[in-house]
């Protein structure tokens, strides 16, 4: 053997210097769940892997500043055990079974770009940032929703890894699944919403289209309207417009198209009840469907 | 050789258990050392091999078992730093300094774990070829949690599938094996 395929750096910096390095033919391996199994079925070629394994410090959740700052490397597992926004820990007590969430993290799902992350699509409904590392030009901030391009594919760059992702605190969320069964099940579709202290709300849908979906046009109309009965049915009419699911063994575009705005729906009207927000009058909570 | 439709035929020739260890042995460029059951391991692998494989080809130890290799069935389990884990999505690579049981771990000295004992006493097994990542999987809860819920039990479980079964004497097996001493339970590894 002449080259080395497989490399195990033992700091950010060293894991950062390989990958820009090895540019594209540089594959992080985090927790392995996707990796792994991509590389034994042949559907992911991987060239050179690059283990972050043994590099310190890219897990733990802290709160700091308004926000909860989760380590790349941090597992489903820990999210799950440790005191995070409901649709984030619903999302990751979704993901596989135990042994799976053990191992997954969240930077890997990430990374992975799949439109059916559902720690992703939770991650997004929160309105969360993610913080991008590179040798040379250091660390960037982006909304995660500006991530993903498509299947597999994000602007995270030949010579960038995800280091942190950054939840605004205060937020109420939900999320909710539609899978074939409960557990080890691929969603058929799923989706999350939250509504801010102020009472911004933000929806995102997956497994509809070809990236984890925020649905904007229903944020805003619900921003401006509140959560009435009138503007949820639009905000539900719009999700089922803007998403362009597609058929596959799993389930149906058309069925994937109506769950999204019955999602939406149910959704926005759990989250209506916890608290009633902006115009609508407190006794009008009890009328939701 | 041609047979009657007049179509070549190949004859597969086996390469014979020596040359299989020969051609595993060019392959394992990668030092690694971990604990294993207890006891440290050195060993040169393949860095792109997985535990799954390290354990049943290079260690013999084959009573992890593998039906899927994608993280869906769960019979590959084993405890890592003594968490649960499907050692076909873990690189060989990644357990470095780490702790490895499997389910050959389990006993202590000539006595089965107290949930081998169960599944034994409740006839939770049927094929069998899952019972060994349920039993890991069922150790792993019950080392932390010595009178799981019946729910808590389905929960811990639900990452293993069983074909034959339809899981009633499993979960039975488990709810049996509960609330023995800690000291019983204990499966070693964690961090």
């Amino acid at each position: 053997m002449t080259d080395t395929l497989y490399y195990q750096p033992k700091s950010v910096d060293e894991a950062l210097q390989i990958k820009a390095e090895l540019g594209a033919e540089g594959t992080f391996l985090a927790g392995g769940t996707d990796v792994v199994v991509g590389i034994r079925k042949g559907k992911l070629k991987v060239a050179r892997t690059i283990d972050l394994s043994q590099v310190p410090g890219l897990d733990g959740i802290r709160r700091h500043d308004g926000f909860l700052e989760i380590g790349a490397m941090t597992t489903h597992k820990a999210l799950e055990q440790h005191d995070v926004p409901a649709a984030l820990a619903q999302s990751c007590e979704t993901v596989g079974g135990p042994q799976i969430r053990y191992l997954g993290t969240v930077g890997g799902q990430i990374g992975t770009a799949s439109p059916a992350g559902d720690v992703s699509v939770a991650l997004i409904a929160l309105k969360a940032d993610v913080e991008l590392r590179s040798a040379a030009r250091g660390t960037r901030r982006l909304p995660l929703d500006e991530v993903f391009v498509g299947p597999g594919k994000t602007v995270i760059a030949d010579d960038e890894m995800v280091t942190r992702v950054f939840v605004p605190l205060g937020r109420r969320s939900d999320f909710y699944k539609i899978g074939k069964r409960d557990a080890v099940a691929i969603s058929l579709v799923m989706a999350a919403a939250s509504v801010g202290p102020a009472g911004d709300v933000a929806i995102a849908i997956g497994c509809v289209a070809p990236v984890p979906l925020r649905i904007k046009r229903a944020e805003a109309l619900l921003d401006a309207r509140g959560l009435s009965d009138e503007a949820v049915d639009e905000a539900a009419t719009i999700a089922r417009e803007d998403c362009s699911p597609i058929s596959d063994h799993r389930g149906g575009a058309d069925y994937r198209r109506a769950m999204a705005g019955t999602l939406t729906k149910r959704l926005l009207s759990r989250l209506r009840e916890v608290t009633p927000v902006k115009a609508k009058p407190a006794e009008s909570s009890a009328e939701v469907a | 050789m041609t047979n009657a439709s007049g179509v070549e035929e190949q004859t597969l020739t086996l390469p014979s258990e020596q040359e299989v260890e020969k051609l595993r042995a060019a392959e394992a460029t990668w030092s690694l050392s971990f604990t294993l059951n207890g006891e440290s391991v050195e060993l040169m692998v393949d860095p792109t091999e997985t535990l799954y494989d390290t354990l049943r080809e290079r260690l013999r130890l084959i009573g992890t078992k593998g039906a899927c290799l994608e993280g869906e069935c769960g019979s590959c389990t084993v405890l890592l730093d003594g968490k649960p884990v499907t050692a076909c999505l873990v690189t060989s690579p990644q357990v470095q300094g780490r702790t490895v049981v499997t389910v050959e771990g389990l006993a202590k000295d000539d006595r089965l774990h107290p949930v081998q004992e169960s599944f034994i006493a409740c006839g939770a097994v049927q094929c069998g070829y899952c019972t060994p990542g349920l039993i890991v999987s069922a150790a792993a809860l019950l080392a932390h949690n010595s009178t799981p819920s019946v729910e808590e039990v389905r929960e811990a479980l639900e990452g293993n599938l069983c074909r034959c079964t339809g899981y009633t004497k499993i979960i039975d097996a488990v709810l049996e094996a509960a609330g023995d001493e800690p000291a019983v339970m204990s499966v070693g590894g964690e961090k």
